[in-house]
């Protein structure tokens, strides 16, 4: 595979030279540079609001010794300022190394030299400037005529294409190009003086053919028709109801609920609720929980491209690959970096990510989804008397410590005594993690995920999470009245 | 370290490149950013990581007659780089829709209004090491407290230079330094092996402000204060707001609500109320770009717009022309832009912010609002936000505690609030002259007649 030109400089000369530098000063470095070109399209109300095209280098270099760390972020790409930052780099991890508390080594490993590269069928570069506004505007025309009630409509397209390079003092030479689309879609409507909105938003690893599933085709109409439903939404009572969480809620508890607290920083950190309880029973018996952000997961949802959470190799080079988390009620493993693995020493699983090279790896999940069960969704609104189907949220959060989250949800339905009742609009969840997942009566028959961005420590990184429906007793649900 | 260049004509360059072009734009501007910043990680409590590096980038935007705007922008300042991102942008431009409401680019002001105290020498030539000390009053913190178990925080010094210039002649440029402490504390209870995060943060302009271990402290207290929470049943109450919470649950919510954008396109749920009474008569709200030394000012915005004093909301009223513009959304009303339109960097365009968001300290004093209170609730902090379009708010009391008569008891579990924001402005019952620095808010700590509070104690 052809290296992009501007990469050509980090050759095994200037590699030399690096690790000639770093020998007998540092245990170990690391490096990451990326380019990526892109897009961002903007209407509002069928204007264009933004049209714009971007060209990005980044380049950070982190550098180790016995627990301390130092990182280096530069804009220029050559040669010689590359070598005189490591210098630096080198001076900071001395510095951390003097001051820290919590020594220790990282293992060596075996170098991996690859390149990898995602299909596009249709490549987002040479896609014309115009294709892409057409589909915005089309976008913008379908959710304006979907009611005269719309009151106003946004749609966003951003695209990226990235070529990235890896180096650490293992030996490890990866390579890789990454394109990336996303579209979202906001829709106002209001009537009698009610505003309601809806949120909707696709995204993948692939090329421009990744807006032309039924999904994507019907996003604007989507928010549309989900803003307009919202304006007879009631508000929601207070109180303890139970329940069932379709599978985009179920992924938000699974990620910001309950996957936050099983990486492995927040554990030694002590802030996480699942410190000291690997092998102990967390959850109901017929709770499975993995993270998997594989590539080759888009072909099970019949999709043309790579799930957005996807990756070939996490922040630090490890391999991407499926960890079991939660094993039938027992907590098997917490994701980890290169760090958090050496220091518990356990095998690094791939979780080490940045949103990009100018930011440090933490503890992040990927692709993370619990286990279908064997109920229907029917089957469950039926078996319920007083309670909520929820879907879809607009927005998560936890108290990692405690484990208390808070959810508020888009759609929500009253049920009664088996029975599907009336729509309520901002339907705040709480509820305690550990007890929730022991909660659980009913877990749903077919899987689904969701896309997005999840942030931590200033630094967003793509993820997915999913499950299926699930039902849970006893929850505390928050409301104006 | 780096190599150096000349910004002045790299946007000569650009401009040169466009007036020679055949593309017709109507203006053109150029937007210019670099940042050198230094970090210090301190990780269950240790430290973990230090820091160094630099951002810089530079963007275009160009408008035709009809109103239609092109954008590009790049961190690789080599001519072919540059010439590249001028023609795409040119390009652009005749790609999109016509807009009518798009006027222009702002024009050169008479002069910019003198700011004072937005560049500190000592964080400019700042080294690492002087972090040290900072560093090691947070550790001490942590370390001497019987119950805490670990914290993380960070330290970090910004440098940044901002280059403006467009073709109606605003050349506009500044130097800035900030710093800024954030910590984050883990404390648990012996016995009963509950445990509690707390946190507190600070954000000035200079160095010899920065207080960290005030901020340490207070992060241990807001830790220590939230053990040994007990749930609570279902009822209305009063309630005071901390600082913080007087940020989530006014000057946040005002400000999104205020946002030029977000009125004109009917988005915001005081459409409709300007010169109107929107809460209590206490009630007084204003966005200052001129405060000197303050984290929030600006002698002028990201489009080279000059920094105002603004009053939002007087004696309860919003006023008629309380709202905060960019050059486009004022444009659209035809008025002139309030200096707030604001870029994270380069590679965005300009949006609204406000500057330093000012709600006035009363005249009560804090110990005498929950002295007054027989059964109340003290709200810390929420990490929810209130639905714009509709005013409605409901969410998790994050950081909270049980007020009995007159004195500030239990910490709250899992208990939920809801009111529409209207209600909660005319529920305003005091002021306090206690106030909050919290980086470009000024908030005091305010009492609220009554609000839903949802427990989850079953009954």
């Amino acid at each position: 595979m052809e290296r992009l030109d501007i990469l050509k400089i980090f050759d095994n000369k200037l590699i030399d030279q690096i690790n000639k530098i770093t020998l007998d000063e540092i245990e170990y470095w690391d490096l990451r540079v990326g380019i990526t070109k892109g897009t961002t399209i903007e209407f509002t109300n069928q204007k264009s609001k933004e049209i714009s095209n971007y060209e990005i280098n980044k380049c950070g270099l982190r550098t180790f010794i016995n627990g301390g760390w130092g990182f280096y972020v530069l804009n220029e790409i050559n040669k010689d300022v590359i070598l005189m930052a490591f210098k630096q780099a080198i001076s900071l991890a001395k510095f951390s190394k003097s001051l820290t508390k919590t020594n220790f080594n990282i293992k060596k490993r075996d170098p991996l030299e690859k390149n990898y590269k995602i299909h596009e069928k249709n490549n987002l570069l040479s896609t014309g400037i115009e294709e892409k506004i057409q589909i915005v505007k089309d976008h913008e025309r379908k959710a304006s005529e979907f009611s005269n009630k719309i009151k106003n409509t946004k749609t966003i397209y951003t695209d990226g294409s990235s070529s990235e390079l890896f180096l650490n003092s293992f030996g490890s030479n990866i390579y890789l190009e990454i394109p990336i689309l996303r579209l979202f879609s906001l829709v106002y409507a209001k009537d009698d003086g009610i505003i309601q909105r809806a949120i909707n938003s696709v995204g993948g690893l692939g090329g421009f053919e990744i807006l032309q599933t039924d999904k994507a085709r019907n996003l604007s109409r989507k928010s549309a028709e989900e803003a307009v439903n919202l304006l007879n939404a009631k508000s929601p009572v207070g109180g303890k109801f139970t329940v069932i969480m379709d599978p985009k809620l179920t992924g938000t508890f699974v990620h910001e609920a309950f996957g936050h607290a099983v990486e492995a920083d927040h554990v030694l950190g002590e802030e996480s609720i699942l410190l000291d309880k690997i092998s102990q029973k967390i959850a109901m018996e017929d709770v499975t929980i993995v993270d998997d952000p594989r590539m080759g997961q888009g072909k099970r949802f019949n999709l043309p491209y790579e799930l957005f959470g996807s990756y070939f190799i996490d922040s630090e080079g490890i391999l991407s690959q499926e960890t079991v988390i939660v094993e039938d009620g027992i907590l098997k493993n917490y994701l980890h970096s290169l760090e958090t693995a050496s220091r518990m020493n356990v095998e690094p699983n791939g979780h080490g990510r940045a949103t990009s090279p100018s930011l440090r790896p933490q503890a992040r999940m990927g692709i993370t989804v619990l286990k279908p069960g064997n109920w229907s969704l029917e089957e469950m609104i039926k078996d319920t008397k007083n309670g909520i189907l929820c879907e879809d949220f607009q927005y998560g959060y936890t108290d990692t410590t405690t484990g208390n989250f808070q959810f508020k949800c888009k759609n929500s339905y009253r049920i009664e005594n088996g029975e599907k009742k009336e729509l309520m609009r901002d339907v705040a969840l709480s509820g305690m993690t550990l007890e929730t997942l022991n909660r659980i009566t009913a877990l749903g028959k077919e899987l689904s995920y969701s896309d997005g961005m999840c942030g931590k420590g200033g630094q967003s990184v793509r993820v997915c999470d999913g499950g299926p429906y699930i039902r849970v007793d006893n929850v505390t649900v928050g409301g104006l009245s | 370290m780096e190599n150096q260049f000349d910004i002045h004509k790299i946007a000569n360059l650009c401009f040169n490149l466009i007036n020679n072009s055949n593309y017709d734009a109507k203006a053109s501007e150029i937007y210019y950013n670099k940042v050198n910043y230094k970090k210090v990680e301190i990780e269950e409590n240790s430290i973990k990581n230090n820091e160094m590096g630099s951002h810089y980038g530079i963007s275009i935007r160009v408008i035709n007659k009809s109103g239609s705007l092109g954008f590009a922008y790049t961190n690789n300042l080599k001519d072919i780089s540059i010439n590249k991102m001028v023609n795409n942008a040119l390009k652009l431009m005749n790609s999109g829709t016509s807009d009518p409401d798009f006027l222009n680019l702002p024009n050169e002001p008479k002069d910019y209004p003198k700011v004072n105290g937005l560049f500190d020498k000592e964080i400019h030539n700042l080294q690492l090491e002087e972090f040290l000390d900072h560093a090691n009053q947070l550790i001490d913190l942590c370390k001497k407290e019987k119950k805490a178990i670990s914290q993380s925080a960070k330290l970090s010094s910004i440098s940044s230079k901002t280059l403006i210039m467009n073709s109606n002649g605003i050349d506009a440029e500044i130097e800035e330094t900030s710093c800024s402490v954030n910590s984050n504390m883990i404390v648990k209870d012996r016995i009963s092996g509950e445990r509690s995060f707390g946190y507190d943060w600070q954000a000035v302009r200079y160095f010899s402000e920065l207080d960290s271990f005030e901020v340490g402290k207070n992060a241990l207290d807001d830790a220590l204060t939230n053990l040994h929470r007990k749930k609570i049943e279902s009822k209305s109450l009063p309630i005071i707001l901390s600082p913080k919470a007087t940020i989530n649950f006014i000057l946040d919510p005002i400000a999104s609500a205020i946002d030029g954008e977000s009125f004109q396109y009917n988005r915001s749920f005081l459409v409709g109320m300007r010169g109107k009474k929107i809460g209590s008569d206490l009630l007084n709200i204003k966005d200052n770009a001129l405060v000197d030394g303050a984290i929030g000012s600006a002698p002028f915005d990201s489009e080279g717009v000059p920094g105002k004093n603004k009053i939002i909301v007087s004696k309860g009223k919003l006023l008629e022309n309380g709202l905060l513009h960019n050059s486009y959304t004022a444009g659209k009303e035809g008025v002139s832009s309030t200096g707030n339109g604001f870029r994270g960097s380069y590679k965005s365009l300009p949006s609204i912010n406000p500057t330093n968001l000012i709600l006035e300290p009363g005249n009560h004093n804090i110990d005498e609002m929950i002295g007054e209170i027989k059964e109340g609730i003290f709200i810390g902090y929420t990490g929810d936000r209130p639905n714009i379009s509709t005013g409605d708010f409901s969410g998790l009391i994050m950081h909270g505690n049980l007020i009995k008569n007159g004195e500030i008891l239990d910490p709250l579990n899992e208990t939920m609030f809801g009111i529409n924001l209207l209600d909660l402005f005319k529920r305003i019952e005091a002021i306090s002259k206690e106030f909050k620095i919290l980086g470009s808010y000024k908030a005091p700590y305010i009492k609220i007649k009554e609000m839903r509070i949802i427990g989850s104690e079953n009954r």
